[in-house]
């Protein structure tokens, strides 16, 4: 049954897939600048500029070029950079890992601590407790990752020195970055885990399950939890776009190499293949955390296989 | 139990601490350097191939040519040239006794062949105007040119001349700079990981330092480390805390602030360019030479220096750097402010003072777009021009727009004045800006003349010689100067700081940039 349902939900990939592709590739051309300026030297000629523009077939229509671009990309041929003049396959395989340790680990610390935190809020009630977790809630989700990156830096590695201010040079570099991309994450898990736990504990099953006489505790991790897991699953597929698009700025910030760094450089020089390159994968980071959130939800609440299916 | 315990933390603290000594003297003869952010993102140490190079670069090739901070030239690789008086031939003498990293011996033939190697890569056209090389013995050369080429010292002196191992060249291919980068310079690659660092390490064997330098080698730092870290703010910081000793390329803005560090010291060179502003010259009312005129008296130059820069740099009277000989021009013809001239030249152009404290003429007002690019040095400097053109009664809109995307504003002839910068030290950048073949962009003035033309064809094409050709550019740069197609405003200066607690670094820089010269006399001070 989940096998059948995660593979329609494969199959709905095929049509999104190509409509991000129409839409990357188009985003890209259709921003004002081209990246045969970044080559051109004191001197260039207008014929050196035409055959520049020649040479990576920047002088065919549109469509030509998208043709020929995603049957490349079926070919797993991503091209060489324009500007950059590496294999495009060879920038992003050097700057994935980065990104996925990055990516990763403030995924994990966002989902624990915010589980935690939602679920202490939750079940503590006390009102100054309660106002200093929304407090910190709201904080969470608004403070721009940029700011809260240089504050970080100011407080933790130049006033106290306990970590470098930038690189990536071991795990004590991966400290900072990491808090700052999972604090926005931190406080919308804790907020969703704390209204799904509250919500279920007005449930008719937990006045039986009181009236049974079980523990708080056996029905807080046995029974409670698992009913307030969907929502915050949810949740947690959706931010992994987030947090790969949040580490673009964070990455620059802290000077770590990355996805997000080398878009950042390739769009300001309009490196296509690389700009396009790297949307893509960040396109699909989104869509895969969407499809394991979906089918991991299916897993854990037969309705929604049943309704779907 | 307890004692055992005690034990081991005792050794562990031991080992750690024994550690930390190790490693700390291992640290002290290593130097961390921060890229400026204009030289971010190269992605190969490749002279021949890139488009892109850092400082690094300078430390594992040598040149054959160096170029001082005031423009000459000095011997390095090649001890001695001598060109025919027709500019057809140039004879070099190479130095004996250099061997590059490879253990293969720099000499005429690796010179040869690294010539060729330029046919069919994009820096082919430094090396155009040579038709052959031939091998005269082994340690002279003689390049048969094509065409003279009072350029070729020039040429040869920069960054992507360095001279690569012709079999270093051959075996890698592609490679080549990538995985491993084989020059004769000071410093040997150890590793590379794009984007985020390059530690070089010391050529025990160095001993042919040019005479830029004191110390003609070996170097006196064991390890060089170059990090590359985007954010001007964090490698503010990364500084401030001893993360790195010494950063490249410190904007004016960030002068002050580190001046106020105790541990900080700053380092100012002359720079190799020039702010200035265009004026389209096909976008009324900038086709009246006369408003073009006014317009460029409007600007003073000293003022901006004091403003926004802090004293530091200096005004921009004309298109080129102070130190190149084309910049002396007849001082008539330099732009100097002058706002009641300015006002005067409106008046006879029809553009009467206004109520409002803006011209008008037949009704229509002196209104005129601003255009500049996103960064906070270029918008604090056009927000002062914008100031001073109010007061000649020129109400100016700012525009700002990203460095790709104003490019092709201008193509579209959408612009009439523009705040803007270039960073070149040879006088071939005015045909570059003002060629009426590249109208639109660099020729953002939009400027075609017969005459200019002609005087820009004898001074890039009919020059024979080094001293030909100063004469032919400076009579294009007066004739630029003559139309008022842009206003000269500053010069900036290049700012290196470092860490005056840990290392010493030779001040003044001699050298055109930052670069193999003065890391060759960089040394620990502690």
């Amino acid at each position: 049954m989940i096998l059948r349902y995660t593979f329609q939900r494969l199959l709905m990939l095929i049509p999104v897939s190509f409509s991000i592709s129409v839409v990357i590739f188009m985003i890209v051309y259709l921003l004002p600048g081209d990246p045969i300026d970044n080559l051109l030297r004191v001197g260039s000629s207008a014929e050196d500029r035409a055959e520049l523009v020649a040479r990576y077939g920047l002088d065919r229509s549109l469509f030509v070029q998208y043709f020929v671009w995603i049957g490349n990309m079926f070919r797993g041929e991503f091209g060489d950079a324009i500007v950059l003049r590496r294999p495009v396959a060879d920038l992003v395989a050097q700057n994935l890992p980065y990104s996925l340790t990055l990516g990763g680990l403030a995924f994990l610390f966002s989902s624990t601590v915010g589980m935690a935190l939602g679920t202490i809020s939750a079940i503590v009630r006390q009102p100054v407790l309660d106002r200093l977790m929304r407090g910190f809630i709201l904080l969470g989700s608004t403070v721009p990752g940029f700011w809260l990156a240089l504050l970080l830096i100011l407080f933790f590695s130049v006033n106290l020195g306990w970590f470098p201010v930038s690189g990536a040079g071991g795990w004590q570099a991966l400290v900072l970055p990491v808090l700052t991309i999972g604090f926005g994450g931190v406080a919308l898990v804790a907020r969703v885990t704390r209204v799904a736990l509250l919500d279920a504990q007005r449930e008719d099953f937990v006045t039986l399950l009181h009236a049974k006489g079980l523990s708080s505790g056996t029905i807080l991790f046995r029974h409670l939890m698992p009913h307030a897991l969907l929502p915050v699953v949810t949740i947690l597929a959706l931010r992994i776009g987030w947090i790969l698009g949040g580490a673009v700025t964070v990455e620059f910030v802290f000077g770590r190499p990355g996805l997000g760094s080398l878009l950042i450089r390739a769009l300001g020089q309009r490196d296509y293949p690389v700009v396009q390159a790297c949307l893509l994968m960040l396109a699909l980071a989104v869509m895969l955390g969407t499809l394991i959130g979906d089918v991991a939800q299916a897993a854990m609440d037969p309705r929604i296989r049943e309704k779907k299916s | 139990m307890r004692y055992s315990t005690k034990t081991q933390l005792l050794t562990g603290s031991a080992i750690v601490a024994a550690g930390l000594l190790l490693s700390s003297n291992a640290m002290a003869q290593d130097v961390t350097i921060a890229f400026s952010a204009s030289e971010l993102g190269a992605t190969a140490y490749n002279p021949v191939a890139a488009s892109n190079l850092n400082t690094a670069t300078s430390l594992i090739y040598d040149r054959l040519v160096e170029q001082d901070a005031d423009q000459s030239y000095h011997p390095h690789l090649a001890t001695a040239w001598e060109e025919t008086p027709d500019g057809m031939a140039w004879t070099f003498t190479l130095l004996d006794g250099v061997t590059f990293h490879d253990d293969t011996p720099f000499n005429a033939e690796a010179v040869q062949t690294w010539i060729a190697s330029y046919a069919g890569t994009e820096n082919e056209y430094l090396v155009e105007a040579i038709g052959s090389v031939d091998v005269i013995d082994d340690l002279t050369v003689r390049f048969n040119m094509d065409r003279p080429e009072p350029n070729l010292l020039y040429n040869l002196a920069s960054a992507f001349m360095g001279v690569p191992s012709p079999t270093a060249y051959a075996a890698l291919g592609e490679d080549f700079g990538v995985t491993a980068a084989v020059g004769t310079g000071p410093y040997e690659l150890q590793s590379f990981e794009i984007g985020l660092e390059t530690v070089l390490v010391r050529n025990e064997d160095y001993i042919w330092g040019s005479d830029l330098s004191e110390n003609t080698g070996p170097g006196h730092i064991e390890t060089f480390t170059f990090r590359e870290i985007p954010d001007q703010s964090t490698a503010f910081l990364e500084l401030r805390t001893g993360g790195i000793d010494l950063l490249l390329g410190v904007p004016t803005d960030f002068l002050q602030i580190l001046e106020a560090e105790a541990n900080i010291q700053v380092i100012q060179m002359p720079g190799t360019g020039i702010s200035y502003m265009p004026i389209n010259v096909t976008a009324p009312p900038f086709d009246d030479i006369r408003v073009r005129q006014a317009t460029s008296m409007a600007i003073d130059q000293d003022s901006i220096v004091a403003a926004v820069y802090g004293g530091v740099g200096a005004p921009a009277r004309n298109f080129l750097i102070s130190s190149l000989p084309e910049a002396d021009v007849n001082p008539s013809l330099n732009i100097m402010y002058d706002p009641a001239r300015a006002g005067e030249l409106l008046d006879e152009a029809g553009w009467m003072m206004g109520d409002d404290g803006v011209r008008v003429k037949d009704g229509e007002r002196l209104s005129v777009d601003l255009f500049t690019a996103n960064s906070t040095e270029f918008t604090r400097l056009t927000q002062v021009v914008q100031a001073q053109l109010a007061e000649i009664g020129m109400e100016a809109t700012i525009t700002v727009f990203d460095s790709s995307t104003i490019r092709d504003e201008y193509r579209r002839n959408a612009h009439q004045l523009a705040v803007r910068a270039y960073d070149w030290n040879n006088s071939d950048i005015l045909d570059w800006f003002f060629s009426g073949n590249r109208l639109g962009y660099p020729n953002v003035s939009m400027w075609e003349d017969a005459e200019g033309q002609r005087l820009n064809d004898v001074a890039m094409t009919e020059s024979a010689t080094a001293a030909e050709r100063i004469a032919n550019f400076t009579a294009y740069h007066e004739y630029v100067l003559s139309q008022h197609l842009f206003v000269p405003i500053y010069q900036p200066t290049q700012n290196i700081a470092f860490n005056s607690t840990r290392i010493s670094v030779p001040d003044p820089v001699r050298g055109s940039r930052f670069r193999q010269q003065s890391f060759m006399d960089i040394q620990i001070v502690e």
